[in-house]
């Protein structure tokens, strides 16, 4: 067989509950619009999917500028969650995206459980959506968000109520800012969702020292990027020992490596935040690398890799 | 209006071809990158060197000059922070990576509009491009402000290129004493038809541009500056507070895709007062 053999080429597809990915490179929420500000970089249908910014029902403002800062490897962003609501999208991008072929997974926000299951509804009804995607980790508004994500009942209630709400696989986004990751994992699956997001920004502080201010308008943000990488791997792979379901994995990713330090600590699929930002067509480049790696280790599908990390070692 | 965009972006990772430094923390830099070489003036492109260690985010910057036979262009740095000083100290043959062209530019004043530029700092570079496609009509003239002559480096380049030039600087080492705004007020009520204000620089001065513009009635364009992450309208970091006509109150909009290149009189300007 030769190499380029088709019938030799390694699987890169993934389920995730009722989701099929044709890979595991997913771009995280807020890191690429609503996918139709990056289709001129990245042609979409090589992503596994996208994961939308969030949306509420109504459209939002977001937070003052200064809203975003610069820390060693990685970004503290304030931005509060600007967007267009749910129906602006439903109604005038989702029937643009849909010709792009890649998953769409609607990253679902509210003040209230019952805004979080309104949006989740309305986002169901809506033919193109592929999976819901739940904020409840955003640490950049003063009400809800981080406040669900935080308190292991208030995000079984959410989770219960979104699941009540829509047939599609439910996806719980999980804040780092907790003391027990796994905790919060297991409310998730105990409220039925079908996966879980680990993690979302590291909530943090950067002073400007000239003025003594915080250097967001906001005050504190949420750190991402690779500076927080080994934070979310651990805790992906705390998160994957703990529950059944599949885990998105999400914290930094900048190459082909550490998409697999992810998968091997026992993710599923992944996300790419930050690094939209600066290398917007770096998908190629991981996905180049994860097949290198599968066929290096003579592994027929991605899947087998997840969860195969030798601890200790 | 804005004119429409030179073409679509493109992510390259390019060569830098020539270095020139204009001293101190300035220099002219010249990368080659075909799309950006048919950029219009006020759009910019994101960098950032290809090798950036714990950087990670790419830095704005206008597009100075462009030659679209050679597929290069040029843009004039300051180095300030981390971010543009690691571009400053590229060496020719070393890469980086550009994407662009980004961004709204100027609009193209009407023939019968005699156009006046303001730019103050390392706002000047987009009117470099801007002049050239101004000649031979209609006539122009370039207000540069800075803090002292040595925060004019762009002036012989400028004067090479016979833009109409008038220098201030706050010290009065060079040109005029005092705010750009100073020579620019007298100047706006002499010469024939009417007048088009363009304006780059820091906020204090495109709003006080904006001010004199406001009072005389005259049209004026600003290239707003805030600190931008992606340049393509993803991470909502640049947003500026827009009124449109239209709408019942103003709007958080992202200076990268919307802009840079705004009418002052939408612009909601966090010093407040009338502009
Ligand atoms: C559309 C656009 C076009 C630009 N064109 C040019 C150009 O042609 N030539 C050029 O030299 N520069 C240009 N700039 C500015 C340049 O992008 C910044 O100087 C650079 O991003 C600063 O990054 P840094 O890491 O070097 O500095 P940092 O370390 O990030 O900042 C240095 C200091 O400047 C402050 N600062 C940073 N950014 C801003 C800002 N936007 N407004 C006010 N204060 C700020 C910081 O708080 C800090 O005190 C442009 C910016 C924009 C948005
Ligand atoms: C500017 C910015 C905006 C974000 N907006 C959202 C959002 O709307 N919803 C959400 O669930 N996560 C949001 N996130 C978090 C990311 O999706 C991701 O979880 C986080 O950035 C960690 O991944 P990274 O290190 O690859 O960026 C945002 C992150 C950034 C940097």
């Amino acid at each position: 067989m030769t190499p380029d053999d088709p019938a030799a080429a390694p699987s890169l597809g993934v389920r995730i509950g009722a989701l099929t990915l044709k890979n595991p490179l997913l771009a995280a929420s807020g890191t690429c619009g609503y996918g139709l500000e990056i289709a001129h970089l990245v042609d979409l249908s090589t992503l596994g999917g996208i994961v939308t910014k969030g949306l509420y029902l109504a459209a939002r403002d977001g937070c003052e500028v200064p809203r975003i800062a610069e820390t060693p490897a990685g970004l503290l962003n304030a931005i509060g969650l600007q967007g267009i609501g749910i129906r602006a999208f439903v109604e005038s991008v989702l029937p643009r995206l849909q010709a792009h072929n890649t998953a769409v997974i609607v990253n679902v926000c509210g003040e209230t459980i019952e805004e979080y299951a309104e949006v989740a509804r309305l986002a169901s009804q809506a033919p193109g959506v592929h999976a819901l995607e739940i904020n409840i980790s955003c640490p950049n508004v003063k009400t809800g968000g981080i406040a669900f994500g935080t308190d292991p009942v208030m995000t079984h209630d959410v989770v219960a109520a979104v699941r009540r709400a829509s047939r599609l696989p439910v996806i719980p986004k999980l804040s780092p800012n907790v003391t027990d990751i796994t905790v919060f994992a297991r409310a998730c699956e105990e409220a039925g969702a079908d996966a879980v997001s680990c993690v979302n920004t590291f909530l943090g502080l950067a002073i400007d020292v000239e003025s003594r201010k915080p250097k967001l308008a906001f005050g504190t943000g949420g750190l991402s990027g690779p500076a927080i990488r080994p934070l979310a791997v651990r805790m992906t792979w705390q998160a994957a020992r703990a529950v059944k379901i599949p885990i998105i994995g999400i914290g930094g990713i900048a190459a082909a490596n550490d998409a697999l330090e992810f998968l091997i600590a026992g993710a599923t699929a992944v996300q790419v935040g930050t690094l939209n930002f600066s290398r917007p067509n770096i998908y190629a480049e991981i996905e180049a690398g994860l097949r290198d790696y599968l066929t290096r280790h003579d592994l027929k599908n991605i899947q087998a890799l997840s969860g195969t990390l030798q601890y200790p070692r | 209006m804005t004119v429409a965009s030179g073409g679509p972006p493109l992510d390259r990772l390019c060569a830098l071809v020539k270095r020139e430094s204009l001293g101190g923390a300035y220099a002219l830099l010249t990368f080659e990158h075909e799309e950006v070489s048919r950029a219009l003036a006020g759009q910019f492109a994101m960098i950032q060197p290809e090798i950036s260690g714990d950087l990670l985010l790419r830095r704005p910057f206008s597009i100075m000059d462009v030659d679209s036979a050679t597929g290069r262009f040029t843009i004039f740095l300051k180095a300030v922070g981390a971010g543009s000083k690691a571009v400053f100290d590229l060496r020719a043959g070393e890469r980086a990576r550009v994407l662009g062209p980004l961004g709204h530019g100027f609009s193209l004043p009407a023939a019968s509009e005699r156009v006046v530029m303001v730019g103050g700092g390392y706002g000047v570079a987009p009117f470099a491009l801007f002049s050239r496609v101004l000649k031979p009509s209609p006539p122009f003239h370039l207000f540069y402000g800075g803090r002292s002559a040595a925060e004019l480096p762009l002036v012989r380049e400028l004067e090479r290129r016979g833009i109409p030039l008038t220098l201030s600087t706050d010290d009065g080492t060079r040109g005029e004493k005092g705010r750009v705004t100073g020579p620019l007020v007298p100047a706006l009520s002499v010469g024939e038809g009417t007048v088009r204000l363009y304006a780059c620089g820091p906020e204090a001065m495109m709003h006080a541009v904006a001010g004199i513009a406001a009072e005389r009635e005259i049209p004026c364009e600003v290239s707003l500056d805030p600190w931008m992450g992606c340049g393509i309208g993803t991470c909502l970091g640049c947003v500026v507070k827009i009124q449109e006509p239209g709408e019942g109150r103003p709007r958080n909009r992202p200076a990268c895709t919307e802009g840079p290149v705004f009418d002052s009189r939408r612009v909601i300007w966090p010093q407040g007062g009338p502009a």
